[in-house]
């Protein structure tokens, strides 16, 4: 009866592993280019590079929290992801002047094949569905005729 | 950068994943063949780099130093990453991350290949 333990299913095992592999490209890619445009040419924009960097760092803490299992730190790093390509995503389209489309979440990640936009929800879903599939085991481990 | 040398990697990126990809339909975990497969990749990106280390500091091509070697090593973190994953995760989950591995390495060998021609 060891499915009636409220375990949840660790985040980085199994289909997470594709998860945290796309999150830590993701996260090198950004903050490489977030190092890159800091150290070379924070004045041309420094709103919009310095967001980049913190993109690419909260990207590494999502990976980092996936991976190891860490739920009370993965949730908040997708939610500011998903919050953070909405709103970085739609101040680019309405407001070409302050956002150049150079950060991940510029034209909700367009440089980046929409993957910024598409691993918040693929991470929210992730995450909610390792922690349910305890709940309904344990609904479920009643026996059956 | 040598163009032979960027498309035999290139190739060989796109074998690997083919083969992953293989392991991911037959639901395999990655073997220790797939990883030499990865080191042989591995090998040709370090020669890369420092044929284009030295060419870079002898001859008169020039780069934007801080992009290109970014992407050097971001490209070079990438496989080993996915090999200590085979390792830990004995289902076919370590093929899919196989396969995405393989698929970057090549897309950023081909990145590669544009900034090392601009400028």
């Amino acid at each position: 009866m060891t499915s009636l333990r409220a375990t949840t299913r660790p985040t980085g095992s199994g289909p997470g592993r594709l998860l945290v592999a796309i999150y830590g490209i993701l996260a090198l890619a950004a903050t490489a280019r977030g190092i890159y445009q800091v150290a070379i040419k924070l004045s041309e924009a420094p709103l919009a590079y310095l967001l980049s960097l913190l993109a690419g760092l909260v990207y590494c803490v999502a990976t980092y929290a996936l991976a190891t299992n860490r739920r009370s730190i993965a949730w908040p790093a997708v939610l500011v992801e998903l919050v953070g390509v909405l709103t970085v995503g739609t101040l680019s389209v309405v407001d070409v002047g302050d956002f150049p489309d150079e950060t991940v979440w510029s034209g909700f990640g367009a440089g980046y094949g929409y993957i910024p936009l598409v691993l918040p929800f693929l991470g929210i879903w992730w995450l909610w569905s390792t922690a349910v599939r305890a709940r309904t085991r344990r609904q479920t481990a009643a026996p059956r005729p | 950068m040598i163009v032979p040398v960027a498309l035999l990697v290139g190739v060989l990126c796109l074998a690997l994943a083919g083969w992953a990809t293989w392991f991911v339909v037959v639901d395999r975990a990655v073997i220790l063949r797939q990883l030499w497969g990865g080191a042989v990749i591995e090998a040709a990106l370090v020669i890369q780099a420092v044929v284009a280390g030295v060419v870079l500091l002898v001859g008169d091509h020039d780069v934007d130093a801080a992009l290109f070697w970014g992407y050097v090593i971001t490209q070079l973190i990438v496989l080993p990453i996915a090999a200590a994953w085979a390792f830990a995760e004995r289902t076919r989950w370590s093929s899919v991350v196989l396969l995405v591995a393989a698929l970057t390495v090549g897309f950023l060998e081909f990145r590669l290949l544009q900034i090392w021609e601009t400028l």
